[in-house]
């Protein structure tokens, strides 16, 4: 069942005689628990597209479905949703952590009571107790990140916005952000996410969509995507320099030889070749693979020519 | 609808009471400043005024009143402008659009609350001068309908600036000039004058509660019904065209990607 479904989505700005098309046709569906990477080059239009699934901007063709309703027209549907936006912390400076969880949680429509529960769950979850009475502005950038998150969860939305959530953190807070987002999509809650990091995108998304000025070019699941663009080649690495002596033997396998290192380029010769060099020490082979770094520049460039 | 309420009235508390240091400055600061618009309203008042004389006493408390009601105006449009600002800012702005509530609820409400705490320390203010310089000024309960009516008009302004502060960011800069219309709004005699000078007086947002608030608390005359009822009007007229505004601001700012000051 799709929790987000989002359909020809376009989005014009004018600002003086220029007009942007910021958005292009873009249609995306989300299930739950899945994680979709939401990448693109800067200007691309992810976070436009994020602000009209949330019902922040108005789209000018296209429709937007959470759980079935218009989120511009049926309040209610922002129920379903929770968000952490571009490069802010959306929480109030003042208040701490576990004030700031209640208040939003009232305001997306729970009991002070739950609200409360639930904001303790959540510092509890995220080994802040010790900080309940500390502002969230003293707490560090990776703390008030983590708080944020949380704050865009308290009502326990089935679908949580990601705007570039790891800008800014250092390894450690990173790592942390990585954890809760695998945490809440494994309990069931679909994710979409922005971020220019890709490793993070690779490690954490079921499927990505790459978006290039304002339209969709791409949009696989990630191994799939991965598999499609890694060679066939592998490579194999002995432990001494390959004998003088061998090298005539292994001629048919067209293979680039590198001191220790071989590269052969027919995967289907992979177990021929290894019986050929039996009984020479082997320290690793692996399999050439792309990884989304490549396959994102490769994508975005080549549209560009 | 209770429980956002409650909890913007405890955001609000929070928010205020968190530096206590800063609370009491506040307090002790709008304190001072009473006392020498009161101080300043005796001086203008004339030298020959004596507090036991009463028509020099009237025209003594007239101006006080009026000083008070005009910084309550400001204090409740600077807090306004000031607060969005600075949401837009941090972004909690949009996530208040985030929410089942629809936004001119949340702000209401939120208005509501940030006012009940005003209000308080405004009493504490008074209180306080009222001990020191012994002014005769009355509060009668009744004085409670024009104060509600007034607060009306000045939240539809206030509505009205924050809409235009969602599109505009420019807005903040008008706020100086406006200082000396709401103080021609608050200080016009709408209960002297008559014909077309009434007329207009009585269409002007907070004038005609302003009026009935000073034959209340400094003249000692009853409510007049008549006169509450076009207050009345005023008031839910002028609150009814901000939030309108705001309304409206809201759908051009989401059409324009304005929400997060772009
Ligand atoms: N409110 C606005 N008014 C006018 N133009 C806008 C507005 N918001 C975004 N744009 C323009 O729309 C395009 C898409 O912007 P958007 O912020 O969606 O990109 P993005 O993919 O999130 O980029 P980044 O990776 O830098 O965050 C850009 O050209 C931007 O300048
Ligand atoms: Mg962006």
């Amino acid at each position: 069942m799709s929790i987000l479904q989002v359909q020809n989505l376009g989005k014009t700005y004018r600002q003086g005689k220029q007009t942007i098309d910021a958005v292009r046709q873009v249609s995306l569906s989300l299930h739950a628990g899945e994680i979709l990477a939401f990448l693109g080059p800067n200007g691309a239009g992810k976070t436009t597209t994020i602000k009209m699934i949330a019902g922040l901007v108005r789209p000018d063709s296209g429709q937007v479905r959470l759980n079935g309703l218009d989120p511009h027209r049926q309040a209610q549907a922002l129920k379903a949703v929770g968000a952490v936006l571009e490069g802010n912390r959306n929480l109030y400076w003042r208040l701490t952590p576990l004030e700031n969880l209640e208040y939003f949680g009232v305001l997306r429509g729970l009991s002070r009571r739950v609200a409360r529960q639930r904001g303790l769950d959540w510092l509890g979850r995220l080994g802040l107790e010790h900080k309940r009475h500390a502002t969230v502005q003293t707490l560090s950038r990776g703390m008030q990140q983590k708080v944020a998150i949380a704050v865009a969860l308290v009502h326990a939305p089935k679908l949580l916005l990601l705007d570039e959530p790891t800008l800014g953190l250092d390894v450690e807070a990173t790592q942390t952000v990585k954890a809760i987002v695998r945490e809440i999509a494994a309990s069931g809650c679909a994710i979409l996410l922005t971020t220019h990091q890709l490793d993070i995108a690779e490690a954490l998304s079921d499927r990505v969509a790459i978006i290039r000025a304002g339209a969709v070019i791409a949009e696989q699941p990630t191994r799939e995507l991965i598999r499609q663009f890694s060679g066939q080649s592998y490579r194999i690495e002995l432990e001494e320099p390959l004998p003088a002596a061998l090298a005539p033997r292994l001629a048919p396998f067209d293979l680039t030889i590198a001191d220790r290192q071989l590269t052969l380029h027919r995967g289907d010769l992979l177990y021929d070749l290894l019986e050929k060099l039996r009984p020479l020490a082997i320290q690793e082979i692996k399999k050439d693979t792309a990884d989304l770094t490549e396959i994102f520049l490769k994508l975005v460039q080549e549209k560009t020519t | 609808m209770i429980a956002l309420f409650l909890a913007e009235l405890r955001r609000s508390w929070i928010q205020f009471i968190r530096y206590p240091l800063e609370a009491i400055l506040g307090v002790f600061i709008s304190t001072i400043t009473f006392y020498f618009l009161f101080m300043g309203a005796s001086y203008i008042a004339g030298p020959g005024v004596n507090l036991s004389d009463s028509a020099g006493a009237e025209r003594l408390d007239v101006l006080v009143i009026g000083y008070v009601l005009w910084i309550l105006t400001l204090f409740v449009l600077t807090e306004t402008t000031n607060s969005l600002e600075a949401e837009a800012k941090t972004g909690t702005l949009e996530q208040l659009f985030l929410s089942p509530f629809r936004a001119v609820t949340v702000f209401l409400l939120r208005a509501l609350a940030g006012l009940a705490i005003r209000l308080i320390l405004i009493a504490v203010s008074l209180g306080l001068i009222l001990g020191i310089t012994g002014s005769r000024l009355s509060f009668p309960p009744l004085l409670l309908l024009p104060l509600v009516t007034m607060l009306m008009s000045t939240y539809g302004f206030a509505f009205l600036l924050g809409g235009l502060l969602l599109l505009f960011k420019q807005v903040r800069q008008l706020l100086g000039g406006l200082q000396f219309g709401l103080l021609l709004l608050i200080g016009t005699p709408v209960e002297n004058l008559a014909g077309l000078g009434r007329l207009v007086a009585l269409m002007a947002p907070m004038t005609p509660s302003a009026g009935l608030l000073r034959d209340l608390m400094a003249r000692s005359v009853g409510l007049d019904w008549a006169m509450f009822g076009i207050a009345l009007a005023n008031g839910v007229i002028y609150l009814g065209l901000g939030l309108w505004c705001f309304s409206w601001a809201e759908r051009l700012a989401k059409q324009r990607g304005l929400l997060s000051g772009y």
